[in-house]
């Protein structure tokens, strides 16, 4: 019996042994040729249309580095750390402003600061507020690969309908503009009960929700200004998507059960996709509040792994998305804003009726609150619900009561 | 044949038995283990810290997180509101199916069907249903009720979930039931009818007092299942639990700490506080039916 069981642990301990030498020497043989993987998350065909082209010109460039697009299906940060866990993940990927600060005091991302010296890369070329989710403890650990900012998307037909002739430019214009347009069928205005798109009604009213380097919570002008965006929820001028049962404020706008959104750029491909001339809608800047305007700026950036076995042409890879060269497929796509200053100007040139989106990037906060970024989000946003569709009306205490349960 | 030894027939014994072995301690003993001990480390399956001993850190932070003894209240209440609905429907349904009721192979496999459908697309049918200008209200509205979007509002969305459960798993009760009905012989009801005894007599005083091993066997099932309830709640309410929480289950929360928080220890901390959850409750309702049930 237990000579039996010696035998056979003897033998898959050998087979374990064979199959570990095969798989060690595949590496060893390869050809010169290199794969390098690329992780992104699933957007639309335009949207990946843009990369394919990038890595098309890379290759060009670089004919012996092979590239693949890994692109993720689902929760991105979710399967990105699973992948990490098993040590798969791709060679470079997209990094979102938001959780960047979580994965780099995990130690995962390769710093960029050595190579960037090598290959002469300079942060200054970057617009700057854009490189500070991805900076950390002093060193640079992704370059934005682009960004966009939330601006007011408006149907034209309905505006007309309303005896209205442009964009609100105030709050007071806003909030008056979605009484007149909600009806039994339209409701004036959709957005997200989230943080990402009440946030800029706080900056709009001088007050802030985050210091450069921590959260701030109780701030007397921002809570002024997230409970003045609040109010036109529960006074039904503004609705969620879900309470106009659609996927997203995307759906509810193209559906035109909503007069007016404050959505991002990428609204523009979807809507060209949903077949919505270009003359029914206008873009505009976000209404101002007392203390001016604000807005949203969300970025992403190209990080690389840690476990990379090709770094160097991993940096240049990511030297090319973010460079020039790259660059400029962001900019004739037209979908979201190159992250390099002098792609930026061509973009203006380029699509004058987007002029909106360039214009808030000179004022936008940056989608980012440092290394409890989700937590911050998960108590604004919890609280938001309870003030909108809750019984707790004081907006300053709840949010101070669940700084109190998740902060620690 | 007669002269193999004992040892020799455990081997035989142990070497059929070999490839479940290998299997439930792959898959079941050793992440069992595992995770019991997470729930004692500070573990990140993320860059290269160890993990380190905490004690019942964790576990104080499970018990302390306002959302997760929330979320096990509402199991409770999904639980509560589940199992008698669940059970007395699946009953009746199987008391008249096994009766003289003409086409019965037939509604025996429709009431089975939504048993077999993925939970996922159901719930995701379920969605368009109670849209705001869905099926659901559309009727509704005939009568008078306003259109809302029912699991979008805080006090709706757990009894909507509840009626989506009830009608998917229906049918699996139905089928046990069934098979239950099926050994009670027929003397019984046709001596019971010599007495003038009526259906509901009958249903009464032979058919649950019979029927009684199944129907705990039945209770304990859909208790356990509804308190591991996870695929419903998580495609309607996402995994911030729906409007305002109210739909956040227990394995939610677990699966919420453990994949958006990546707070391994803490999950897996919870895993076990919803273990010791079923296990209490279990040993409750073996109590209530009385120990010399043997199922």
């Amino acid at each position: 019996m237990k000579k039996f069981l010696t035998i056979l642990l003897t033998l898959i301990f050998l087979l374990s042994l064979v199959a570990g030498i095969g798989a060690a020497q595949k590496d060893v043989f390869a050809t010169s040729k290199i794969t390098l993987k690329l992780g992104a998350w699933a957007s639309s065909p335009a949207e990946k249309k843009i990369v394919q082209n990038q890595i098309a010109a890379f290759k060009k460039l670089y004919p012996n580095v092979d590239v693949k697009i890994t692109e993720i299906v689902g929760d991105y940060n979710q399967k990105m750390q699973l992948l990490m866990a098993s040590k798969t993940e791709p060679d470079i990927f997209y990094m979102d402003s938001m959780p960047a600060w979580q994965y780099i005091a995990k130690n995962v991302l390769e710093p960029l600061d050595s190579w960037m010296k090598k290959y002469n890369v300079k942060t200054i070329g970057y617009e700057s507020s854009l490189l500070q989710p991805f900076i950390y403890k002093g060193k640079v650990y992704g370059l934005p690969k682009d960004y966009n900012t939330l601006v007011l998307f408006y149907n034209k037909e309905m505006f007309k309908q309303a005896g209205l002739t442009q964009a609100p430019k105030t709050w007071q214009e806003l909030k008056e503009y979605a009484k007149k347009l909600t009806t039994d069928k339209v409701v004036g205005l959709t957005m997200n009960l989230e943080l990402a798109r009440i946030q800029p009604f706080a900056y709009q009213n001088g007050g802030k929700v985050f210091d450069g380097s921590k959260p701030v919570f109780t701030d007397p002008k921002a809570l002024e200004g997230l409970k003045f965006a609040l109010d036109l929820f529960k006074e039904g001028i503004c609705k969620t998507p879900k309470d106009l049962g659609a996927g997203w404020v995307g759906d509810a706008f193209a559906d035109k059960k909503a007069a007016m959104t404050i959505e991002g750029g990428w609204m523009i491909p979807f809507l060209n996709d949903r077949k919505i001339p270009k003359d029914q809608y206008g873009i505009a800047e976000l209404p101002a509040g007392p203390a001016g305007k604000s807005t949203m700026a969300f970025t992403v950036a190209y990080v690389m792994s840690k476990n990379s076995k090709h770094k160097p042409e991993a940096f240049k890879l990511i030297r090319f998305l973010t460079g020039e060269g790259g660059q400029k497929y962001v900019v004739e796509a037209g979908l979201a804003l190159p992250s390099l200053k002098s792609a930026g100007v061509n973009f203006a040139k380029t699509y004058p009726e987007r002029k909106a989106l360039v214009d808030g990037a000179k004022y936008a906060q940056v989608y980012f609150y440092g290394l409890d970024g989700t937590k911050v989000v998960d108590v604004f946003n919890k609280a938001f619900e309870d003030y909108v569709i809750g019984k707790k009306y004081d907006l300053k205490k709840n949010i101070e009561e669940r700084v109190k349960q998740i902060m620690k | 044949m007669r002269n193999r030894t004992k040892t020799q027939e455990y081997l035989t014994a142990f070497v059929m038995l070999l490839p479940y072995i290998l299997s439930f301690c792959v898959f079941f003993a050793y992440p069992l283990v595992k995770a019991f001990m997470i729930s004692f480390q500070n573990f990140s399956f993320l860059g290269d810290a160890p993990p380190k001993f905490v004690g019942l850190a964790n576990y104080k932070e499970a018990l302390t997180n306002k959302m997760f003894l929330d979320s096990i209240l509402n199991t409770l209440y999904y639980s509560v509101l589940v199992v008698p609905t669940q059970l007395i429907i699946a009953l009746i349904l199987a008391v008249i199916v096994n009766d003289k009721v003409k086409f019965k192979e037939f509604f025996r496999t429709t009431y089975y069907l939504p048993t077999v459908t993925s939970p996922v697309a159901v719930s995701i049918i379920f969605l368009f249903l109670y849209k705001t200008d869905g099926l659901v209200n559309q009727i509704l509205s005939h009568i008078g009720i306003t259109p809302r979007n029912w699991f979008n509002e805080p006090s709706f969305v757990m009894p909507a979930i509840v009626s989506v459960a009830v009608w998917g798993s229906v049918g699996f009760y139905m089928v046990t039931f069934l098979s239950g009905l099926s050994t009670i012989p027929d003397q019984l009801y046709e001596a019971a009818e010599v007495e003038g005894a009526g259906e509901f007599i009958k249903l009464i005083k032979i058919t649950i007092p019979l029927l009684k091993p199944m129907i705990f066997f039945n209770t304990v099932v859909s208790f356990i299942s509804t308190l591991q309830m996870f695929d419903l709640s998580y495609i309607i309410g996402g995994s911030d639990g729906g409007p305002m929480g109210k739909a956040m289950t227990m394995v939610v929360m677990i699966y919420r700490t453990a994949f958006k928080e990546f707070n391994m220890g803490v999950a897996s901390a919870m895993a076990f506080v919803v273990f010791g959850i079923i296990f209490v409750l279990t040993l409750i309702q073996r109590k209530f039916f009385g120990e010399e049930m043997s199922y």
